[in-house]
């Protein structure tokens, strides 16, 4: 803890976080009120909110209930809705982050462009967009929703009009009267969509894959409730845990149980059916798959903004870009003014991992060749000292990764307690511990709708046809599983031994 | 082999002349003791354990019997019950001690049967479970009959009524209610099983239970008060006690919240000591 900085240009930190979304604020505030102060955090962005800074497009909106999609240690009676905007999100992200007293520890416009294990030091070098720091605890909140996934699509950049992806939105481009295509058919694509037919002259949305789709139990909450929440915040608890356990049941349907599978695919299909009346379209937008093997889509107003006049569904990719003309793989052709890219992120290769190099000098991205891992989700050997929030096998098909997150906080928390009372300096996981628990995963893993349900997802690692993204089981599960740290899965270095 | 039903099974045997069918899944390796599960009054396996039944199958070996009223007629005892799932246990127990969890009137079957042969129950879950029918409960059995005598339609309303808590009934579309009141089971056994619970006393028995035992109470529970399930904690030595914010038809508003109680009860049922409160979970 009192190590010295053993490099003068740079700015030493006990713990170094990397990321300002719900990971690394969670982590933060955590800290903050277990009395840490010697920590850092780095945020590329100039604001903190992570994917609900970046993702700004007309109609975002998150797919959990704001009143579960929060911190449990920070519950907030104002939502203004079931499934709040993003944009409200982000203001509650922005209000933790000032309340809690993290904004003097946030770095801004502070990109890690590269981060190195020294092993003499037992300190992590990171080289940043703005100078040196070191640390001893590098904890790395990267978020599977960070980059954003660009298709290889032939001639793209010579396309003649105005193109972004969802994540980047240019606001300043003028889309009234445009003609518009919204290339995919995913979780940003459906809520871009209908803001979209509402201003294009023309609308084509290219879909590689039809989604399922549930219904959206979506309101407005009272402002009688809203000062209900308030006065017995106890009311918010209860909700939540209602919301938790809601989600909780729907893991059978991932866990491919006939009974519930079904269940999920007469709601899924008994919607498109009360929306879409065509047959054609109907049959286009009927998925090719197993419901649940790709993410599961909750909306109202996609399906009917598919049957405006002035929207089509190209149900094909899109191949190939000439001047201001889009071509899909069908061979159809469409003049465009705008085109969107709602493709998603990099999911089974985060670029973070690129500029992660541990003991031995390799890369995290090279390391994991074969797709990511990590012991007990959230530590990898080689690269000790180092901790993974929402890395590896820690999304969810149906449940809160805020659940998850604060999981793996708890674990942070009891690592560093650990390793103060046990004068601990070094802790890198043990090689076969990760390779028991990857074992112990893929056992929980087999026969699940994600690798058996017959579709191409970001689930599943496509070199190593592994779920490397989600955890296998019940949120519960991973709480019990990953949320108190297992001293016996990591090799230890004393902090005598490394003082001789 | 269909994986995803985990080698699921149905078998049957006789008790008392009369065929009881049982299900069976899940892997039988490992050292943990088969569950066998106990549904309420209506229920079967696939009603009131469609959740819990194929998810525990995903952890450990899992029997379930579905209950049946006995052939040879007059009023239903509890006796005829507690035999059926004694010999369930003894057909799939292989001799060793089992764990054993009911639900409801299943409860009272369960806790008969641990403390009629405390050697063949290691680990007991009683769900929503009583021990002696109370006049709270005599009052709405009685006004059941008389809907049930009557004939009135009103008798599958006022069944969803008293199962669901306020919440949950609120946050259903009529189309959903009227959807749960049509799947009731109602027939002569429903008839049987409800004169039973009218008249349960295993008072003297509860306190023969030497299984270690978790109690599962449900904090909105109109039919079974929570009460009970705390005097079944008072009753029994080696017991721990939880709660479920639900009505008492929580097999179908918690299912999940449930299984993880029994999930983890199971993995290490010592893990709170005997006498404890065992806080409910805030995720």
């Amino acid at each position: 803890m009192n190590q010295l900085n053993t490099r003068p240009d740079a700015a030493f930190t006990d713990i170094l976080i990397v990321g300002a979304g719900f990971g690394g604020l969670g982590m933060g505030i955590q800290l903050k009120r277990q009395g840490h102060d010697a920590f850092t955090i780095l945020e590329r962005a100039d604001d903190v909110g992570g994917t609900w800074r970046d993702n700004h497009y007309p109609g975002v909106a998150c797919d959990v209930p704001s009143h579960l999609y929060s911190f449990s240690f920070r519950p907030n009676a104002n939502w203004s809705h079931v499934f709040s905007p993003g944009g409200e999100i982000q203001q509650y992200l922005r209000d933790c982050a000032r309340d809690e007293g993290l904004l003097p520890h946030i770095r801004f416009g502070t990109t890690m462009l590269d981060a190195r294990w020294n092993e003499a030091d037992r300190q992590w070098s990171v080289q940043t967009s703005r100078g040196m720091f070191t640390c001893r605890v590098l904890i790395a909140c990267p978020g599977h929703l960070a980059d954003e996934h660009l298709t290889e699509i032939e001639g793209l950049s010579s396309f003649a009009g105005d193109i972004f992806h969802s994540a980047r939105w240019k606001h300043d481009v003028a889309l009234k009267g445009k003609r518009i295509g919204v290339v995919g058919s995913g979780a940003s694509a459906i809520q871009v969509v209908p803001e979209m037919a509402q201003l294009a002259s023309e609308l084509v949305v290219f879909q590689r894959s039809a989604p399922y789709i549930i219904p959206r139990a979506n309101r407005r909450y009272t402002e009688a409730e809203k000062r209900m929440f308030a006065r017995d915040p106890s009311l918010m608890d209860r909700l939540r845990s209602e919301l938790f356990w809601t989600g909780e049941y729907n893991f059978a349907q991932r866990r491919n149980v006939p009974r519930f599978v079904r269940e999920a695919k007469e709601m899924a299909l008994a919607h498109l059916h009360s929306q879409v009346a065509d047959p054609a379209l109907r049959a286009a937008l009927t998925p090719d798959y197993e419901i649940g093997c790709k993410r599961v889509l909750i909306s109202n107003d996609y399906f009917p903004a598919l049957t405006s006049r002035n929207v089509r569904l190209e149900a094909s990719a899109l191949q190939r870009v000439e001047g201001n003309t889009a071509i899909s793989a069908r061979g159809e052709r469409f003049e465009l003014d705008v085109l969107v890219c709602a493709t998603g992120f990099e999911a089974t290769r985060p670029p973070f991992a690129k500029v992660i190099h541990g003991r031995d000098g390799q890369s995290l991205d090279a390391h994991w060749d074969k797709g990511m891992q990590a012991f007990d989700s959230i530590a990898v050997h080689g690269y000790p000292n180092l901790f993974i929030i929402n890395g590896p096998n820690t999304g969810l098909g149906h449940n809160s990764v805020v659940y998850i997150i604060e999981a793996q906080v708890d674990y942070i928390l009891g690592a560093l307690a650990y390793a103060e009372q046990q004068q601990v300096e070094v802790l890198e996981a043990d090689a076969t511990a990760e390779a028991r628990y990857m074992d112990a995963l893929d056992t929980r893993a087999e026969g699940t709708v994600w690798l058996a349900g017959g579709c191409k997802s970001w689930y599943v690692d496509a070199r190593s046809r592994r779920l490397t993204l989600v955890w296998p089981d019940y949120a519960y599960a991973f709480r019990e599983a990953n949320a108190t740290f297992h001293p016996g899965g990591y090799l230890q270095t004393q902090a005598t031994e490394a003082a001789t | 082999m269909n994986h995803n039903e985990r080698d699921r099974s149905a078998d049957s045997i006789f008790v008392d002349g009369t065929e009881v069918p049982y299900h069976s899944a899940g892997p039988s390796e490992g050292d943990s003791p088969v569950l066998v599960m106990v549904h309420g009054s209506t229920g079967s396996t696939d009603s009131h354990y469609g959740y819990l039944f194929p998810m525990l199958a995903f952890r450990q070996r899992v029997v379930s019997i579905d209950l049946q009223l006995p052939t040879q007629g007059g009023a239903l005892a509890l006796e005829q019950l507690v035999r059926q799932v004694g010999a369930v246990i003894d057909r799939v127990s292989g001799g060793k001690p089992v764990s054993l969890m009911g639900y409801s009137l299943g409860a009272v079957v369960a806790a008969a049967v641990a403390a009629g042969r405390p050697d063949s129950v290691r680990n007991l879950v009683l769900v929503a479970g009583w021990m002696k029918t109370d006049a709270h409960q005599q009052l709405r059995n009685g006004v059941w009959r008389e809907l049930r005598a009557a004939g009135s339609p009103a008798i599958r309303n006022y069944m969803v009524f008293c199962a669901f808590s306020p919440g949950f009934i609120a946050a259903r579309t009529p189309q959903e209610l009227a959807g749960m009141a049509g799947k009731i089971t109602l027939d002569g056994f429903v008839d049987q099983q409800m004169d039973l619970n009218g008249r349960i006393d295993i008072v003297d028995q509860v306190s023969k239970i030497r299984a270690t035992t978790l109690v599962v109470g449900c904090t909105q529970d109109q039919m079974v008060p929570r009460t009970h399930s705390l005097q079944l904690f008072g009753a029994i030595d080696d017991a721990r006690y939880t709660e479920i914010d639900s009505g008492h038809a929580v097999v179908f508003e918690r299912p999940a919240e449930l299984l993880r109680l029994v999930d983890t009860f199971l993995r290490q049922p010592s893990a709170s000591a005997a006498g404890s409160i065992i806080p409910t979970a805030r995720p």
